[in-house]
């Protein structure tokens, strides 16, 4: 009995003890869910590198400061495993047991979808760095902001720009990979290729990891003067390579994601050239910022220094999820650890933010479909050119003409 | 879409040919040991990225390394083989669910350790042969081979052929046979469980090890493609019969067919619902395997 007694007195006195114990910190506790492994690890990596570069930006800088004094920021990584159930646990036990102050969000739509609920029922604020489907913002999750706008919103202007070019693309083959991201960049795709009066001869939704060649030998007596396609790094790799297996060159070959990585171009060699992307972020965008790195260049610099690759617009846009919250912090006043009133006036503040980053002009819609994802950013076509990503449109923020048609494959 | 047939065909007996290398090794180390595999996937990518390395080191074309690959997978199999043999043969509990449970953590294992050496990125292994492909014609029907799958589905077939010659022409062969049909008796017979074991199981790794550097110069690797090839390769050995070896080529091919016929003809999204609905009514007409000669 005595010793029951004793044991229960301890753990009344670790009860009490815990909260004054979380009481006294003076850094921010910021919660990071992201997937490090499964099918998205090269994604996920690719966000942790952009979330990483901004802890460390702010933590050499000494911290961010609030009232005169500078608190540093510590990141708590919680592991997705690319599968949304995942993602919602590590929210969870981030908010339960971590007790962050906010979270840095998921690569990828679906495990954002799924961990986006879980933090609005704690009322903890999360920007996330990568996830692009609409139906992220059209749920209006009130503790949920992006800072990459969503597919619907970026996804029109690689078509008008291939739509300009000469000869005019009459027929495409539209395809997208059986994930909530890749589904959406498809649909993204046919909505503009129709209402830019180009003809969608087939689309699909194909299952992930599929050998898509039997399909690719289908759509090459379709003879389509644009294939264009939503997925996944690896999958966007053996779509190339089945096109080029079976010797078909269609005059534009667009995918979304992923030919910004670098992994793309250093597997492809010369069958990388020419394949058009969306893109919000390049290196060479012109961004004068008023935060943290001072332009793009900067960035890209501080990135190739860090990590000895280049950084693509989802690295990118992590490091400025970061920035958001830094923003909105300082705007704020409140030292770490963060209570709920001051929360809601974190999100209250991340609404407000109007700010010139390296990564762009960030603003959070407030209102309609692209309900708290980046508005303020201007969507990109990029092209492979000579091994490096570069912009071809829209006209205005062009570096070089685009290369068209495709040069074929047994001529590269 | 009449004129797509012969394409839909050869596509099928490609992506045929590809699984046909994937799954031999594993049905003929379930055959003999009688252990379910699931690090088949991960012998798959390691073997992928010793081909992709040495390639990039010496760039060379890559098929040239087939046999560099098979020697060394062989001998770490070989190696390898007695700790399995360890866990497969104790005395408590359940070997065979310790065995399974061994190779699932060895998967793990390996696929960890794979993502901490080569990284989380795609690779592709650059080959000449992955470029061409042969063009067919005549009147409106065409065929398009591509050369790389060619040379995968001859080389499935040459692999499948060396394997029924080694098994059913050879003292070796005979051992090995002897073994799958009864351990004691052959062991009374002096046939050397143990080391015939242990080959049997680096020719295993060695097979698996070189179909991973032709996965790599077809499609992409990645420390993390393990897992989609043991679910294929285990698919395709339960279609074939658990151990009977002479069914893979079938099985696989069948597979191919499936998938090339839904992703020309059907709905793509249907595609593995297909071919688990075939694998269903397969198991429940003759759980035994298309030609009930499973284990």
């Amino acid at each position: 009995m005595m010793k029951r007694g004793l044991l229960t007195v301890m753990a009344l006195a670790l009860i009490a003890a815990g909260p004054a114990l979380a009481q006294d910190r003076d850094f921010y506790k910021v919660g990071v869910i992201t997937s490090l492994s499964g099918d998205l690890a090269t994604g996920g990596n690719v966000t942790k590198r952009g979330y990483d570069l901004w802890a460390q930006a702010v933590n050499d800088e000494g911290g961010i400061e609030i009232d005169g004094k500078k608190y540093k920021v510590q990141l708590f990584y919680t592991d997705a495993q690319s599968k949304p159930d995942q993602g919602a646990s590590g929210a969870e036990r981030l908010a339960t047991q971590e007790k962050v102050d906010f979270v840095l969000g998921p690569y990828s739509s679906g495990v954002t979808l799924a961990s986006a609920p879980v933090l609005e029922k704690y009322k903890i604020p999360m920007v996330t760095g990568s996830a692009e489907s609409p139906l992220i913002w059209e749920q209006k999750f009130k503790y949920t902001f992006g800072t990459i706008p969503p597919v619907n919103y970026t996804g029109a202007t690689p078509i008008e720009t291939i739509r300009s070019l000469e000869p005019t693309p009459k027929t495409a083959v539209i395809l997208g990979s059986n994930d909530t991201f890749s589904k959406a960049t498809a649909e993204a795709f046919q909505a503009a290729a129709e209402e830019k009066g180009i003809k969608v001869l087939k689309f699909n939704i194909v299952p992930t990891g599929q050998d898509l060649t039997p399909f690719m030998s289908a759509v090459k007596v379709l003879r389509p003067d644009l294939v264009a396609f939503g997925g996944h790094d690896e999958e966007l790799i053996n779509l190339v390579k089945s096109l080029r297996q079976i010797n078909y060159t269609p005059k534009a070959l667009l995918m979304h994601y992923g030919v910004t990585e670098p992994a793309f171009v250093e597997s492809l060699g010369a069958d990388a050239e020419g394949v058009f992307g969306g893109s919000v972020w390049t290196e060479t965008v012109h961004a004068e910022a008023e935060i943290l790195w001072k332009d793009a260049m900067t960035y890209a610099k501080a990135a190739e220094d860090a990590f000895g690759v280049a950084a693509d617009y989802t690295q990118a846009g992590s490091s400025t999820a970061g920035i958001a919250f830094q923003a909105a912090l300082m705007k704020i006043g409140a030292a770490p650890p963060l209570s709920d009133d001051e929360r809601d006036a974190l999100v209250q503040a991340l609404e407000e933010i109007d700010l010139k980053t390296f990564y762009g002009r960030l603003k959070f819609a407030t209102e309609g479909q692209y309900y708290h994802a980046n508005i303020g950013i201007t969507p990109l076509t990029v092209q492979i050119q000579n091994g490096k990503t570069v912009i071809v449109g829209p006209e205005k923020d062009a570096e070089a003409d685009p290369i068209y048609p495709l040069k074929p494959w047994d001529q590269r | 879409m009449l004129i797509l047939l012969p394409q839909a065909i050869v596509d099928g007996l490609m992506i045929g040919g590809i699984y046909i290398t994937i799954a031999i090794g594993f049905s003929l180390a379930y055959g003999v040991m009688h252990i379910i595999d699931f690090a088949v996937g991960e012998w798959i990518m390691l073997g992928a990225f010793l081909g992709y390395y040495l390639t990039e080191w010496t760039r060379i074309e890559p098929l040239f390394y087939l046999p560099v690959v098979f020697v060394l997978f062989g001998l770490i199999g070989y190696l390898f083989q007695p700790v399995i043999h360890r866990v497969l043969s104790g005395k408590k509990g359940n070997p065979l669910l310790m065995a399974l449970v061994f190779t699932f953590g060895l998967a793990l294992m390996f696929k960890g350790l794979g993502l901490t050496i080569f990284g989380f990125y795609s690779r592709s292994i650059p080959s000449n042969l992955s470029a061409g492909s042969l063009s067919l014609e005549w009147g409106n029907f065409f065929v398009t081979i591509p050369t790389i799958r060619l040379v995968g589905l001859i080389y499935a077939l040459t692999i499948t052929v060396l394997l029924n010659l080694l098994l059913k022409k050879t003292d070796f062969g005979l051992a090995v046979r002897a073994l799958a049909q009864n351990k004691e008796a052959a062991g009374l017979m002096g046939i050397n469980a143990k080391r015939t074991n242990s080959w049997v199981y680096g020719i295993y790794v060695g097979i698996s090890a070189m179909s991973g550097v032709l996965i790599g110069c077809t499609f992409s690797i990645s420390a993390q493609m393990g897992a989609k090839y043991t679910v294929l390769s285990f698919f395709i050995v339960v279609l074939a019969g658990m151990g009977y070896l002479s069914g893979v080529p079938w099985a696989a091919i069948l597979l191919g067919l499936v998938q090339s016929f839904f992703l020309i003809y059907f709905n793509p999204g249907y595609t593995l619902l297909a071919v688990f609905v075939i694998l269903y009514a397969v198991l429940l007409v003759s759980p035994k395997g298309m030609f009930g000669k499973g284990v």
